[in-house]
């Protein structure tokens, strides 16, 4: 018996058999609370709530709850969905704030549900011009959250508050210049006292950025370009005016280290995406791991996963921060299994390459050098008439986000074993328009190629398991106390596997392309593990009895 | 490699056919499309591969993850190049698919349609060697085909069901797939192996799969659904089960043939 019905039994004096078969009685508290920089940075000591992106600054994605666990995941019983009211694929990760969960909605949508129900208390929906610059659909990940406010992105370049309580529009600013492609997809990051967001447009010449909003009043209060401007280091890595439309997009949510106070944020790829002819250099910061003073946005280090990418392997995935055992010692690392097929093990207080190797089908590269610089494949270029490469152009992963557990001292990522034929082509920049300089094509069917789940070992990079999926899988995923691996896959599934040896737990068919990552909360001491497929919003638990 | 070079000949003789008996363009007379040319059908390739191909691919074929239809066959939304002309210009509300510049000029457009256009075969352009009539003949007597395909409700299941084949294959395309059937074949009609864990072989065309099951329908037609957690084993073959016609029919059978295929059409 839920808490309406208890309701509905005090008001009414009815069904006084079930009222007495009530082994207790459930007192309503108001549910939100605010939330306080405090609770982000301890977010993992409030496992009930899934408060950012990536659950918790260092964007593990790995929850302590464990009551769902690897002896009863077989009992999961969908406990609610919601219906998006919109028919698109939802790419988002639900934020749970005591009992409300914030859902982000295609195209640029938000909705606050009761976490225990799936019921609407609210939804902000947010208007839209109809000459948007997108490259790849209309997408929201999710929002960030600090006191009582919400921060979205908007696919219109905005940055929207959002009152978490009623759903009313505080501020709106506009970040960039939608018509000159610029556009915004991923959930904002919270840093002390400050908004922290990307930008999308890498298919449009745009030149990247990151920024950091006053959270009250919506001013900007820094900005980093992710290209470096004339007299700033890394300018000369861009044969003559190229820096200016050298993409280097900012398109999904970084993560935080307080001790450090560091911001870790990946860059996509260098504009144009397939023609290098007219970016001579490695095109800093494009295709890169960047960290950044979290007070000033000023760039402690970088690190360049891909330098002079032809192949539009974005380094647009999240950053994963954890403490590991490495050659003896304990060392603050940063894990990165990239778009690009290596997986890579970084010192993340000063950016020095540990570990790294390929954990996908690649043909690019011959390898990794002493400091983890690629070793070009000569010949893998696009050409005019096409030339096959591994990756293909969705990469080895994404955007998606992978997790670390802290049980197992494994990562988790979704990976893609496939090829295709890359193409040049010669194009002027003109803003607003595309500016790819070329594309690709399949030779096969898509079912010839190969997804699975990968465990890798960061301290060796070495692929510890693997469970195979149908290709290609682009759903993120979450690891739990419970011993769990909790994701998604192309052909519908939401399903469960042992942390520690990828072995099946558990399925279900939902039925819809899962393209978004799982998160996990509690109400009342009761575990809930939510899944977005297609456009739908799925809440699992544990059978009652 | 004499097989192969009457393959290749034949090929050819049927594409350069394609390209001389074209009839002249009705297009000018319906007031349709002006902007026809082989150059605007270049520059609408251009805009393409630029602007378009992110979600419907560089062979525009499209892409299941992002939603955009394949343009190479008949198009779900637009029957007429005005209507796909609309389409461009204005998008379809509540997708990806966005609408064009507004500062787009209209010849641009028309030239983008061209290309579209291009991309499928229109028959009232095409007249192929062979005789329709004598294909349907040959695809349901001595070809057999009919013991393994359906045509409007007639035939068997062992194939794709053909009764709008035309539409989605080219002549060129039709008489690839009877030449070298296990060029380029379609996931659906690979064929799976199963072994259960009882050891029992069980064969059938691999009607689906995904990441946690498997179904096949055998030679018997019996359907059969797999979770691949209770089975031993199964294994792949990405070839076609049906055979190459090169060696049982005669070059103008094929060619009836490939005729009566194109001619198969929702309209006719």
């Amino acid at each position: 018996m839920n808490k309406f019905s208890l309701l509905l039994c005090g008001t009414f004096l009815t069904l006084p058999v079930q009222a007495q078969e009530e082994p207790f009685q459930t007192v309503i508290t108001p549910a939100f609370s605010p939330v306080t920089w405090e609770r982000l940075v301890n977010a993992e000591s409030e496992p009930e709530n899934w408060m950012m992106y990536s659950g918790t600054l260092d964007s593990q994605r790995y929850s302590r709850l464990d009551q769902i666990n690897t002896d009863n995941v077989t009992e999961l019983e969908m406990k609610w969905s919601y219906q998006i009211p919109v028919i698109d694929r939802a790419e988002t990760v639900p934020t749970v704030v005591d009992g409300v969960m914030f859902i982000t909605e295609a195209p640029s949508n938000l909705t606050a549900v009761d976490a225990r129900t799936g019921r609407v208390y609210w939804r902000y929906d947010h208007e839209l011009p109809e000459d948007l610059r997108i490259c790849c659909g209309r997408n929201n990940r999710g929002v960030a959250i600090l006191g009582e406010t919400l921060f979205m992105s908007t696919l219109d370049a905005h940055l929207v508050a959002i009152d978490a309580r009623t759903g009313n529009v505080l501020w709106d600013v506009e970040v960039a210049d939608y018509e000159a492609g610029y556009s915004k997809t991923a959930a904002p990051l919270i840093v002390k006292d400050k908004v922290v967001t990307g930008i999308a447009g890498g298919e449009f010449g745009i030149r990247g950025f990151i920024d950091a909003y006053d959270p009250v009043t919506g001013e900007l209060e820094w900005r980093t370009y992710a290209v470096p401007g004339p007299g700033e280091p890394g300018n000369d890595s861009w044969s003559g005016d190229s820096w200016k439309t050298g993409g280097a997009a900012t398109w999904i949510t970084g993560s935080y280290d307080p001790d450090l106070n560091l911001i870790y944020w990946g860059t996509g790829n260098p504009g144009p995406d397939w023609n290098g002819d007219v970016r001579l250099g490695d095109n800093l910061y494009s295709d890169s791991a960047l960290a950044l003073n979290g007070d000033t946005g000023e760039i402690a280090w970088h690190f360049q996963f891909t330098p002079h990418d032809v192949h539009d392997y974005d380094s647009i995935q999240v950053p994963i921060l954890a403490d590991i055992e490495y050659q003896g010692s304990t060392r603050k690392v940063m894990m990165w299994a990239n778009r690009n097929a290596f997986f890579y093990t970084i010192d993340r207080e000063t950016g020095e390459f540990l570990e790294g190797e390929a954990y996908a089908t690649q043909t690019w590269a011959q390898g990794l050098d002493p400091n983890g610089r690629p070793i070009p494949t000569p010949g893998m270029a696009p050409t005019y008439e096409g030339i096959l490469v591994s990756p293909p152009i969705v990469g080895a992963t994404n955007w998606y986000s992978p997790a670390y557990s802290q049980q197992t001292g494994l990562f988790y990522v979704t990976s893609f074993d496939g090829e295709q034929e890359f193409f040049k082509r010669d194009e002027d920049y003109e803003e607003g328009e595309r500016f790819t300089g070329g594309g690709g094509r399949y030779n096969q069917p898509m079912d010839a190629f190969h997804s699975s789940i990968r465990a890798i070992n960061p301290a060796t990079a070495e692929i510890e398991w693997e469970f195979p999926i149908m290709p290609r899988s682009s759903a993120g995923i979450t690891t739990t106390a419970g011993g769990i691996v909790f994701t998604g896959s192309a052909d519908g599934y939401f399903f469960a596997l042992d942390a520690a040896s990828g072995e099946e737990l558990w399925h279900i068919s939902l039925g819809a392309r899962v393209h978004a990552a799982p998160m996990t909360y509690a109400i009342d001491g009761q575990q809930f593990v939510t899944i977005a497929s297609g456009n739908v919003v799925y809440t699992f638990g544990l059978k009652e009895d | 490699m004499g097989n192969l070079t009457t393959q290749l000949g034949r090929l050819l003789t049927l594409a350069l056919g394609g390209l001389f008996l074209a009839k002249g363009s009705s297009f000018a007379e319906d007031a349709g499309n002006l902007y026809n040319t082989n150059f605007d059908i270049n520059a609408g390739l251009k805009y393409f591969e630029r602007q378009c191909s992110r979600c419907h691919g560089f062979d525009a074929k499209g892409n299941d993850e992002t939603g955009a239809p394949d343009l190479t066959s008949r198009l779900a939304r637009a029957s007429s190049e005005v209507g796909l002309f609309n389409i461009i210009r204005t998008g379809i509300p509540g997708t990806a698919m966005l609408p064009v510049a507004a500062d787009l000029p209209d010849t641009q457009v028309w030239q983008l349609v061209a290309y579209i256009g291009s991309l499928s075969t229109d028959p009232a352009n095409i007249d192929l060697p062979g005789s329709v009539a004598s294909g349907a003949s040959v695809f349901t007597n001595k070809g057999d085909c009919s013991s393994c395909h359906m045509v409007d409700g007639q035939g068997g299941r062992l194939g794709p069901d053909l009764s709008r084949v035309g539409e989605r294959r080219s002549p060129e395309e039709l008489l690839s797939d009877m030449l070298n059937p296990h060029t380029d074949v379609a996931p659906r009609w690979w064929t799976m192996r199963v072994t259960d864990m009882d050891g029992v072989v069980r064969e059938g065309l691999r009607m689906n799969e995904d990441s946690f099951s498997l179904r096949i329908m055998d030679e018997e037609l019996n359907l059969w659904s797999y979770p691949k957690n209770q089975i031993a084993s199964f294994e792949r073959v990405e070839a076609s089960t049906m055979p190459s016609y090169t060696q049982t029919l005669s070059d103008s059978e094929i060619d009836d043939l490939v005729a009566y295929l194109f001619s198969l059409r929702k309209e006719n």
